[in-house]
């Protein structure tokens, strides 16, 4: 089912087009990142959807609703979340829990629960302007999903974190991807790659490419085998060359390095040959390229064309 | 209430249910009493020529209850603009809008909610201090009746009331609070210009409230003008209020 | 000396205590603040010597905003 679609969506500040007539939907349960370098629109897309910003032109449908006013079913993460300094962690969540329309008592209950699932209840009668980044963060998690929204939206949750809390962070929005969709936005494209099942990818304001991890990978994986040779790479390197369909090879110490149109053939080829003649290898691998290239590759054909 | 219930909680940590209304106590007593000891301190100063008949002008009770109103109306009223600048503006400066407004929360509970705790402040700081003033002008000057002691507080509430709508409709508007201080004090100033140079257009203006408070208290009944003014004012309020709210909810709150 | 004496104190000593529980609302504020607009130590001195509005001015100014 549906979950959210945006409709021509557009926001123009004066003369500057940040989001320029963008159209996207995604189903209910999926877990969509949006990519995109920066300055690329993918906060304006999420405060835009948050109700924040108001649309320039366009429309967003939530569950089938038209510009409707949906925040009850929405959580929200900004980049940098700024919280009541004064307010303690559970105070904060009680709070949020509280203006979300719960009773004070069940209020209480959800922020003690959410406190221990991002792992910050030790620090739960602190202030928070004595929580650490890494911290803040978690509270910006627990104060979104809070009251068990529909759709949960994070702009850049792991960006600003050290690995270790990247770690912590990712492994908590694969948790959640089980109770409800989850759109984040992200520059790094790993990320990406570890935990959404669809990618919007986004460049000066506009989808360039969007569609599953698995499609996109289809359409424009290119991949490549890697030769490691023990020794006398060269005449080997003849050797690679003469197979038909070999595009390119590129050598790089002991490695040569083979692009082909069909590599499946070409794989089968090389070691067919390798065995025969026992070239002396060390390793052989095939490797996809990274979804860094894709994404390149993307944005310069949007660039380009 | 949850709203409003985290005002209040603000306001009592960051302090400003204690400073606000000794400082109000502190502005509407200070008048009072300078004036009362003026003599004495003239004299101990060494300020008088020998010979120079001082003479001391007996101050009213009614005179002495427009010198606190005086003060208020300065620096009481420039306390609760600087105080009452950021209540908007600065959470959407500072970016924990962010957080709450995309919460389902209504637009007009978070403005009302804002007025209401801002106005509990400001009345409170005001009944305060103005129950030093009476305390003094009674043991200094002589005697203020209990009515018109709070129909004094209550006419001058309703023009903090004002002061307090009008700081709220330039939050909505701006969100530097510098901006907005800067705003509800021009305004201020304009209208109290406006009313001295169309002073017969004008007559209930909120600004003229102080005046008629004057009248009430030398008169000793509560002048028709005082009434039409004290309505022009609620009536202010309540416009800029809902003009807050209407502004507020078109307004895009992220930067 | 005689104008200590002519003074009311049953006056003025209301107008002290106010004025002290101010500074004390303050200086605690001040001593719990982890960091003030401008340099701390510089507040304490407007607090301490400035009269009624040193404490005011710190309040106002001086906190950072919640």
């Amino acid at each position: 089912m549906t979950l959210l679609k945006a409709k021509d969506l557009t926001k123009k500040y004066e003369d500057k087009t940040v989001v320029n007539h963008v159209n996207f939907e995604f189903q209910e349960g999926n877990c969509i990142a949006l990519i995109g370098p920066n300055g690329a629109g993918k906060t304006t897309i999420l405060r835009t959807l948050a109700g924040l910003l108001k649309p320039t032109s366009g429309s967003i449908i939530f569950n089938g609703k038209e510009n409707q006013d949906f925040r009850a079913f929405i959580g929200y993460l900004p980049q940098y979340p700024v919280f009541h300094p004064w307010m303690t962690g559970l105070e904060f969540l009680i709070y949020s829990a509280q203006i979300s329309n719960f009773s004070k008592k069940e209020a209480k209950q959800r922020a003690e629960n959410i406190l221990h699932k991002v792992g910050i209840a030790d620090a739960k009668n602190k202030p928070i302007s004595k929580y650490s980044g890494g911290m803040k963060q978690r509270l910006g998690i627990a104060q979104a999903i809070i009251h068990k929204p529909k759709l949960l939206m994070l702009d850049e949750p792991v960006s600003s974190l050290d690995p270790i809390g990247r770690r912590e962070v990712l492994t908590l929005m694969e948790e959640l991807k089980q109770d409800m969709t989850i759109l984040f936005s992200t520059h790094i494209l790993s990320d990406a790659d570890e935990v959404s099942d669809e990618l919007l990818l986004l460049n000066q304001g506009e989808i360039v490419e969007s569609g599953s991890m698995k499609g996109l990978r289809e359409k424009y994986q290119t991949s490549m085998i890697e030769l490691e040779f023990q020794f006398d790479r060269d005449s080997y390197l003849e050797k690679v060359q003469d197979i038909p369909s070999v595009n390119l090879v590129k050598v790089e110490r002991n490695i040569l390095f083979v692009s082909a149109n069909d590599i499946e053939k070409v794989r089968n080829d090389i070691l067919t040959l390798a065995a025969k003649e026992n070239w002396p290898l060390m390793s052989f691998q095939v490797n996809r390229a990274s979804l860094e290239d894709m994404f390149m590759k993307v944005v310069n054909q949007s660039c380009n064309g | 209430m949850t709203l409003f219930k985290k005002e209040m909680v603000e306001n009592w940590r960051n302090k400003k249910w204690v400073w606000v209304p000794l400082v109000f106590i502190l502005l509407a007593v200070m008048d009072p009493i300078s004036n009362y000891y003026m003599a004495d301190i003239l004299g101990a100063v060494g300020g008088l020529p020998d010979g120079a008949v001082f003479e001391m002008p007996d101050f009213t009770p009614p005179e002495v209850v427009m010198m606190s109103l005086g003060q208020l109306s300065s620096l009481g009223v420039l306390i609760i603009v600087l105080i009452s600048m950021g209540t908007i503006s600065g959470e959407i400066k500072n970016g924990v809008s962010e957080l709450i407004l995309v919460k389902p929360i209504s637009y007009t509970n978070y403005i009302t909610a804002k007025w209401t705790a801002l106005m509990l402040l400001s009345w409170g700081a005001l009944i305060i201090g103005m129950l030093g003033s009476w305390y003094y002008i009674n043991i200094l000057y002589g005697e203020i009746s209990i009515a018109d002691f709070l129909s004094t507080v209550f006419f001058y509430g309703l023009w903090l009331t004002f002061i307090v709508s009008l700081s709220i409709f330039f939050n909505t508007i701006s969100k530097t609070p510098g901006l907005v201080a800067f705003l509800t004090i021009l305004t201020i100033m304009v209208m109290s210009a406006l009313t001295k140079v169309f002073q017969h257009l004008l007559e209930w203006s909120p600004n003229n409230l102080s005046s008629y408070i004057m009248q009430m208290l030398i008169e000793g009944n509560i002048p028709s003008n005082l009434t039409g003014t004290a309505l022009t004012t609620v009536g202010l309020s309540i416009l800029l209020l809902i003009f807050s709210i209407v502004i507020f909810r078109k307004r895009e709150i992220a930067n | 000396m005689e104008i200590l004496e002519s003074i009311n104190w049953a006056v003025i000593a209301p107008l002290i205590f106010i004025q002290g529980i101010l500074l004390i609302f303050a200086i605690i504020d001040w001593a719990k603040a982890e960091d003030t607009n401008g340099p701390k130590w510089l507040w304490f001195f407007v607090i301490i010597f400035v009269n009624i509005i040193g404490p005011v001015a710190y309040f106002l100014f001086g906190r950072k905003r919640s």
